[in-house]
């Protein structure tokens, strides 16, 4: 418990942080997996609160746990110890709440790019008319750039092109919570930012919270409320850190400010050493 | 060093796949393929019926001028006409019987793995169990007329479809099943959006493959017990000692499996061009 490095940062109220409480909450979460008998321990223990409209960022080293936190949250993996909160209430199964972008994409192969990106709005639960649904869904579209590409299947587009595809799934149907598990990784440094800003305007627009998985430091600042750096395998949380870069940011700009190179200095002397004993490992 | 030499004296010589011939260039086009095809048969043929009664006697090997007597024979009757349309009709019965079947308690076991767990065993044992065996039970059970064969047919297409559904739902990725759960579809809209299309393919190259079982399980009936298709035709030739029309009935056999292959290839050219994302 004394190794949850939060305790650093918890003392320092957060500027923006409202008295409500907090959307998602990890309450001494750890996880181990237990491979042919032998257990090992995937994340320490964690204490995290994340408020609602909240844009949190974590960060760390290869294999640290961040994944797992993001698996816990959506309810796809139950912690060993500990528990999630969402909305103040313990998490049991799946959380439909939270749209959840995993790292593989998992579009319908045999579905085409506009077919993929409208699924969640044919579904029961949230199905509109098909005339919304074809608005909507060629608005998006036009969002993260994929016009020109609807009639085309998952096999034949590009890793960058099927992680927008994916992006674009998740975010047609608003969720309240976006979980995300490096989106933007497959995607070259110029439509990396144009996806920055256009995530920025409609996580704010909609008033979404999101818990957002990256290798990419600069990446986790520049979108950021809060960034988390994790330690090496077991993960757990190294230090907590604001971002007080005001807000909308112009993603194209904000990185050569001093604020954000101190932050990125900062952070990265945190980082480093977890990624020398991530390698090591 | 020793090996320098080696490849100096390989080096000049060219492949013989490099330039083809203008004789191999003849049977490459396509009037020339057919010529070599026709020309093969041709061959065949001759030497076939030059050797028969000369060599060995008529009474093993027939000829094919005695062949094509009897086949004209049987086209001039109607009896060909009988024969082919009962073999196919036992055939086409069965196969269509057993897809349904296979593809609707392929679903069920997939949608219900307790279910599937428990009869696991007994679905194996009987899936690999050569069918041909049951085809005297069929014939006390459903006489030698049309139901014994279309029984034969069907529980032989029946177990190919409901394992190629098994594995085709099994073959789903689950990441796939996980993140429509996430996006909030319920079981019914995951089987509906994932899991049947998912084993679509599978199911579909099933259905291929148990075309060529369907035709060896109605003929294969049809020897063992009938009173007309064309594996009748074969049985009863032999039974007579007539190599003539044992011939003449494997004959039109050959035609209808080259008939049924020409067509499942053009069939299977022509849904692999559509959705390359499958």
């Amino acid at each position: 418990m004394q190794m949850t490095a939060n305790i650093v940062e918890a003392a320092q109220p957060r500027p923006h942080a409202p008295a409500a409480p907090a959307k998602i909450r990890l309450g001494g979460v750890s996880k181990s997996f237990t491979v042919r008998g032998l257990e090992t321990r995937a994340l320490e223990t964690v204490d995290l609160d994340v408020e609602s409209r909240e844009f949190v960022s974590l960060v760390g080293p290869s294999g640290c746990g961040k994944s797992t936190v993001l698996n816990m949250v959506a309810g796809l993996l139950s912690p060993t110890t500990g528990d999630v909160f969402y909305d103040d209430a313990p998490l049991r199964g799946l959380n439909a709440r939270a749209g959840y972008m995993t790292q593989k994409d998992t579009l319908l192969p045999w579905r085409t790019t506009e077919q993929n990106i409208g699924v969640p709005l044919e579904l029961h639960c949230r199905a509109v008319p098909r005339k919304e649904l074809r608005e909507r869904v060629s608005e998006i579209i036009n969002v993260v750039g994929l016009r020109g590409f609807e009639k085309h299947y998952p096999a034949e587009l590009s890793g960058g092109m099927r992680k927008r595809v994916a992006l674009a799934r998740t975010l047609i149907y608003e969720p309240e919570t976006l979980l995300m598990d490096e989106p933007f990784g497959a995607l070259d440094a110029q439509l990396k930012l144009l996806m920055h800003d256009q995530l920025q305007r409609l996580t704010m627009q909609r008033q979404m919270t999101v818990m957002f998985v990256t290798h990419d430091l600069a990446e986790a600042i520049a979108l950021s409320d809060r960034v988390v750096v994790m330690s090496a395998r077991p993960g757990r949380i190294r230090v907590v850190r604001d971002i007080p870069l005001p807000r909308p940011r112009d993603v194209f700009k904000i990185r050569f400010t001093d604020t954000f190179s101190a932050l990125h200095e900062e952070l990265w002397d945190e980082l480093k050493d977890e990624v020398v004993k991530g390698t090591d490992v | 060093m020793a090996s320098t030499p080696i490849a100096v004296s390989r080096a000049p010589v060219a492949r013989p796949d490099d330039q083809p011939s203008a004789i191999a260039r003849f049977f490459l086009s396509p009037v020339g393929l057919i010529t070599a095809r026709v020309g093969l048969i041709v061959l065949l043929l001759v030497a076939w019926e030059g050797a028969s009664g000369r060599l060995v006697s008529k009474y093993w090997l027939s000829s094919p001028s005695a062949i094509a007597a009897k086949l004209w024979s049987w086209i001039a009757d109607g009896s060909l006409w009988l024969h082919l349309h009962a073999t196919l009709l036992e055939m086409g019965l069965g196969y269509v019987i057993g897809c349904i079947a296979g593809v609707v308690v392929g679903l069920i076991l997939g949608f219900l793995p307790t279910v599937y767990r428990v009869v696991m065993p007994f679905l194996g044992g009987l899936y690999c169990l050569p069918k041909i065996a049951l085809a005297p039970l069929f014939v006390i059970v459903l006489g030698i007329d049309l139901g014994s064969k279309v029984a034969l047919v069907g529980i032989t297409v029946f177990f190919l479809i409901l394992y190629s559904t098994l594995d085709g739902i099994h073959d789903i990725d689950r990441d796939l099943v996980q993140s429509m759960r996430l996006m909030g579809a319920t079981r019914r809209e995951v089987s509906i959006k994932v899991l049947i299309p998912g084993c679509l393919r599978w199911v579909f190259t099933g259905m291929r493959i148990a075309v060529r079982y369907a035709f060896t399980a109605a003929v294969l009936g049809e020897v063992i017990a009938a009173n007309r298709g064309v594996g009748y035709l074969v049985e009863a030739n032999a039974g007579q000692f007539n190599s003539t029309g044992v011939f003449a009935a494997v004959l039109v056999l050959v035609a209808c499996s080259l008939t049924f292959s020409e067509l499942l290839t053009r069939f299977e050219a022509s849904t692999s061009k559509g959705r390359s994302g499958l």
